[in-house]
């Protein structure tokens, strides 16, 4: 279909170049961009406290550059980022560690299963502000209560995913793997392993967005620098540019992250079972963090 | 229950029916697990944290109940409820249309690709400080939150179940001269209905643990609110008590109220598949 835009027949007149460029996927996504800076404008025109686009923009390309903020303030872009990625690396870290343990567990054996299982619901279930709360009031400011709120808050979601695919290895797999003596090793490699690669790579996927969520939770009210105290102290100083400038770059760096290499991975861990998914439902399945949550 | 569970066996004895034993299996399995949680609980409570930093489940359940009895429970639930439900009128109201767009233009489908992608990967603290920024404290914000999170699942549901309506149908009503709106009245809408409902479940979870966010930053009654509250005050008891409360009653809501919806408006495709 690009080629098609790609090489225009000779005798079409530039107006009906126009149209089918108007009509191109490639327009509609400007223009879905267009809608939203306007949109922003709009919202920013009806409450003034709100900043523009230009006004934001202008504030992040000082912030971005580390030029002064009017004053002794000088900008920060690096260093905030530099403190928040290894708490953030480390929680999700000890978060797929345990959360695979305990999935392997819970997904092994039916006790296990029984016991821990309604435990694992209401961790999936509790908030993040909930551990953003809780540990500072366990554990003070600092990095520790940072951590483990995003390790509390992401874990549960790969549990869950690593339950799932081991559950979802057929029974008869199962059955025949056991008549027929197959040995541990070999059942591990053809058979476990397949299975939940896909599942845990979506759950890392959950456990990255929920996380991320959760860091900047943590850091707003349990730390003194960071990506998430950043954009709380233009908060507090009632800049609220600033702020939104924040929550630009926040958005940005997580939804680059999860469309460059998260959802990639996943799709290509999962390519064994989504093959014949169309393309509207292989969209369904990639919005849906909240699923495993319910 | 007996009457409808237990059937009468081959020789006249008592047998509980198939159905009957896969229910009591499953209020053990339910029991064992409450059972296994409160047994996590103590022992952590006991041996690793101490009953300062978390206190053991019978305090938690005695402030539980006191909150029910006093009337508190009654006063911030329905607030948050109804946040709720608004915020999800809210969604269907404009993830209806944006579906169709989505699920009957390619144009369309494109414009708004990007940003359902991209909605269920923004950060709920956003929605909550936006809405505070924006609106101010007002019942506002956590409406309007729930209805930008649950949109997008709505919308792209909505194109799903329009992929999957029977086209055989529209051609047939198409042959026979239906009008345009009596289609869409007969043939679409009882076809996407439960596609959209079944988004408004998926996004349920996500939804609510954005409206308390909304609710702890700019709410000024509510659950989140009082989760606030108690933060301020620094009762771990009682934040532990508000939000169990709260978790409690929304997996019953999922679990029995939204879950039955959804087999019900579903019940047209088990019959197909049957």
């Amino acid at each position: 279909m690009s080629r098609a835009i790609a090489a225009p027949s000779t005798s079409e007149g530039p107006l009906a170049v126009l149209a089918r460029f108007l009509r191109s996927d490639g327009f509609a996504r400007l223009a879905s961009y267009l809608f939203l800076v306007v949109l922003w404008q709009l919202v920013s025109l009806y409450e003034d406290r709100f900043p523009g686009p230009a006004e934001t923009f202008g504030f992040l390309w000082i912030e971005v550059t580390g030029g002064a903020h009017g004053g002794v303030v000088r900008g920060q872009f690096l260093e905030p980022f530099a403190a928040t990625l290894p708490r953030f690396a480390l929680g999700i870290a000890i978060s797929m560690a345990l959360g695979v343990v305990t999935g392997v567990v819970i997904g092994g054996s039916r006790l296990a299963e029984a016991l821990l299982k309604d435990t694992l619901l209401v961790l999936v279930a509790l908030p993040a502000i909930i551990w953003a709360f809780l540990t500072q009031m366990w554990l003070g400011l600092g990095d520790d209560a940072v951590v483990i709120t995003t390790f509390l808050s992401a874990f549960p979601f790969v549990a869950v995913n690593v339950v799932q695919g081991i559950q979802a290895i057929p029974r008869d797999l199962r059955r025949m793997s056991g008549a027929f003596h197959v040995p541990l090793y070999r059942r591990l490699r053809h058979m476990q392993i397949p299975a939940v690669t896909g599942y845990l790579f979506a759950g890392f996927r959950f456990a990255v967005i929920i996380g991320w969520n959760a860091v900047l939770l943590a850091e707003w009210f349990s730390a003194s620098e960071g990506v998430g105290w950043r954009s709380r102290y233009w908060y507090d100083a009632n800049r609220y540019k600033g702020f939104v400038g924040w929550v630009i770059l926040f958005i940005a760096f997580i939804v680059l992250l999860d469309r460059l290499v998260l959802v990639r991975l996943q799709r290509r861990a999962f390519r064994w079972r989504d093959a014949q998914l169309s393309a509207t439902e292989r969209q369904a399945e990639e919005i849906d963090v909240g699923i495993t949550g319910a | 229950m007996s009457s409808t569970t237990v059937e009468r066996g081959p020789r006249g004895s008592a047998h509980l029916s198939i159905a009957g034993r896969r229910r009591v299996r499953g209020v053990a399995g339910l029991l064992i697990g409450v059972g296994g949680l409160l047994l996590v609980w103590t022992l952590l409570s006991e041996f690793v944290f101490g009953e300062f930093l978390l206190p053991p489940p019978l305090e938690i359940g005695q402030i539980m109940w006191e909150i029910v009895r006093s009337g508190a429970f009654i006063e911030h639930f329905v607030p948050t409820i109804l946040r709720l439900g608004y915020g999800f009128a809210l969604a269907l109201l404009i993830g209806f249309p944006v579906g169709y767009l989505m699920g009957t233009s390619r144009w369309w489908r494109a414009f708004f690709h990007d940003m359902v992608m991209v909605a269920g990967s923004i950060p709920g603290i956003t929605y909550a400080v936006m809405a505070l920024v924006i609106l101010g404290i007002s019942i506002f914000g956590p409406v309007i939150s729930v209805g930008l999170v649950a949109m997008p699942y709505v919308a792209i549901n909505v194109a799903e179940g329009l992929d999957s309506v029977d086209r055989r149908l529209v051609q047939m009503s198409d042959a026979f001269r239906r009008q345009r709106s009596s289609v869409v009245r007969h043939v679409l809408i009882p076809s996407v209905a439960p596609f959209a409902f079944a988004g408004v479940r998926l996004s349920f979870a996500l939804a609510w643990k954005v409206e308390q966010l909304t609710e702890v930053f700019g709410g000024s009654s509510g659950v989140g609110f009082q989760i606030r509250r108690e933060f301020e005050d620094f009762s771990i008891p009682g934040m532990l008590a508000w939000v169990l409360l709260f978790i409690v009653f929304m997996i019953l809501l999922e679990r029995f109220v939204l879950a039955r919806l959804e087999r019900y408006l579903f019940r047209w495709r088990l019959e197909d598949k049957a």
